[in-house]
């Protein structure tokens, strides 16, 4: 449904995209993950036709986005970053104004049923400027809904909302992906791994990791902390020692009354050091993966395509 | 056709929910109150009331009022990230532009139209000579289609209102006064340009007396159509950027 083939993007002499390649079946959910920066607003801005790419292809639905513009937009729903709304119009009347713009018959019914899907449908005669962030991101959807599309791009739709919003956006998202094949972008790991299907990593204009969110995990728990807290221990240098001997242990990091232990990659060091410790007559107080901030994992990921390049 | 419809509506009636326009119609009414009545009561009993006389003022108020009218219609656009939703929906660069333009025109028309009562007024003191009022009232519409042109240019130029306001007032009060302009300039074919350009002459010295002249109007028509131009360049040039 979406295809994107060596796609670059030029601003003056910043490089925003270095030739990404990437596609979404029909009826998929892409989580598109990045930090600030990466390409990913870029990217999107490129698929919805909102300007053209400076060298490669896209294809929405076989359309190219560059040549087909309009074809491809009747078909995409687009939810920008900044949430495009009029403050002095109601919700309902933005609603049905994008609805009419896009040619939707029966735009007010039309407008009243997405307000419904998306739980608006109480506050339908509010004034926008009235209604609360949450709310507006609501709104914003209900908008890329209206025509029913079969594409639509969500640039970060849960930033800025507060967590309960956030899940209700992300229940939303998950139901509207039964029907619609939809991309998504996030700075957060944990929101991709639980919406999408699959997951593309992208960082500084490239693409650095695509695969389903569990694979992706795996791959990376390989290269992560554990959090290792030890009781009844003379001293944290003894245990520190213990822990540098374990076989496959590359590096023991003292933190606050625990250790940070990294592994080499592809080793499973926990059973080891769980037995290492007891051996020692000492306790385990606990022994978890420390979870990896994103700004880690794009280090291991470009270590990685470094060390195998 | 229906995409430009569908927004000139909307930017007419958001003249109808924003404060700025309700301001700027009070502001004219009242204006063109103390005009209409300074005129009649200096003509009282010695000369026969000129119909066009505060068209002419109405126009010289447009330089200040319209850009008021016009800096929202693009600049807000731009600010609130809405024009990246339009840029998006199956419609042409243009259109919206087209769009925006006619309905400013549209609020403007309804704001001269507030004068009428003033004509109304004559008509009932003396008779008035109509061909005059007409001729003035078509080259006012025009000017407004023009002035507003150059209020979206700006508009569009510009993220922030004010600026845009500014400049729209700095460039209409320039081109309205495009005579004196000409007449500080030393190189006579440039000076002769400059003062062909003027607003006001294009205006006063034949709509006003009761004269529509093609070359005027086809002057307001043709600065209305490249300045439309030139912003529907613009803001397919934010595609670019």
């Amino acid at each position: 449904m979406i295809k994107v083939e060596s796609l670059t993007k030029r601003y003056g002499r910043f490089m925003a995209l270095r030739g990404i390649s990437f596609q979404a079946e029909s009826g998929e959910i892409l989580g598109f993950l990045g930090p600030n920066g990466a390409g990913k607003t870029t990217t999107m801005r490129i698929l919805t036709g909102y300007m053209p790419p400076t060298s490669g292809r896209a294809f929405v639905a076989d359309y190219d986005v560059f040549m087909d513009s309009l074809e491809v937009r009747k078909r995409v729903g687009y939810l920008p970053e900044t949430v495009p709304l009029y403050p002095d119009m109601s919700v309902h009347g933005y609603v049905k104004y994008i609805a009419e713009l896009r040619s939707v018959p029966q735009a007010a019914s039309r407008a009243d049923d997405v307000l419904r899907l998306v739980g608006m449908h109480t506050r339908r005669d509010s004034l926008i400027r009235n209604i609360s962030k949450g709310m507006r991101q609501r709104v914003g959807l209900a908008q890329a809904l209206v025509h029913d599309p079969q594409v639509l791009i969500l640039d970060e739709p849960t930033i800025g909302l507060d967590p309960r919003q956030t899940l209700e956006v992300r229940e939303l998202v998950r139901s509207l992906g039964k029907t619609h094949t939809i991309m998504f972008s996030t700075h957060i790991l944990s929101e991709a791994e639980q919406v999408c299907d699959r997951v593309v990593i992208i960082h500084r204009g490239e693409i650095v990791a695509m695969d389903k969110p569990e694979a992706l995990r795996d791959q990376l728990q390989q290269g992560a902390r554990l959090f290792v807290r030890v009781g009844k221990a003379p001293s944290a240098e003894a245990v520190r020692k213990a822990l540098l001997n374990i076989a496959g242990v590359a590096e023991v990091t003292p933190l606050q009354e625990a250790f940070s232990v990294a592994a080499r990659r592809g080793v499973d060091v926990r059973g080891r050091i769980a037995s290492a410790i007891s051996a020692a007559g000492w306790e385990l107080l606990e022994l978890r993966p420390l979870a990896m901030s994103l700004e880690e994992i794009f280090l291991e990921l470009t270590v990685q395509q470094d060390q195998s390049a | 056709m229906r995409h430009i419809w569908i927004i000139f509506r909307r930017e007419l009636a958001q003249y109808f929910s924003s404060p700025i326009a309700y301001f700027v119609a009070f502001a004219v009414i009242l204006l063109m109150g103390f005009t209409f009545n300074d005129d009649l009561a200096a003509r009282n009993g010695r000369a026969p009331v000129d119909p066009a006389l505060p068209l002419i003022y109405l126009a010289q108020f447009s330089v200040f009022f319209v850009p008021l009218l016009t800096m929202r219609l693009l600049a807000e656009e731009n600010r609130e990230g809405t024009l990246e939703l339009l840029m998006t929906l199956p419609l042409q660069d243009y259109q919206i532009v087209i769009g925006k333009f006619l309905g400013a025109w549209a609020y403007y028309t309804l704001l001269i139209s507030l004068t009428l009562v003033h004509q109304a007024l004559l008509l009932w003191l003396n008779p008035a000579d109509f061909g005059v009022a007409f001729a003035a009232y078509i080259g006012l519409w025009l000017f407004g289609g023009a002035s507003i042109a150059v209020g979206l240019f700006f508009s569009a130029l510009n993220e922030n209102q004010i600026v845009a306001a500014f400049l729209g007032m700095a460039a209409l009060l320039i081109l309205w006064q495009a005579d004196l302009v000409g007449n500080v300039l030393n190189n006579r074919a440039l000076a002769e340009f400059v003062r062909s350009l003027s607003f006001q002459s294009n205006y006063s010295y034949s709509f006003a007396i009761g004269i529509v002249r093609l070359d005027h109007t086809v002057f307001f028509l043709g600065v209305t159509g490249i300045l439309l131009l030139a912003t529907a360049q613009i803001v397919q040039s934010r595609r670019w950027r």
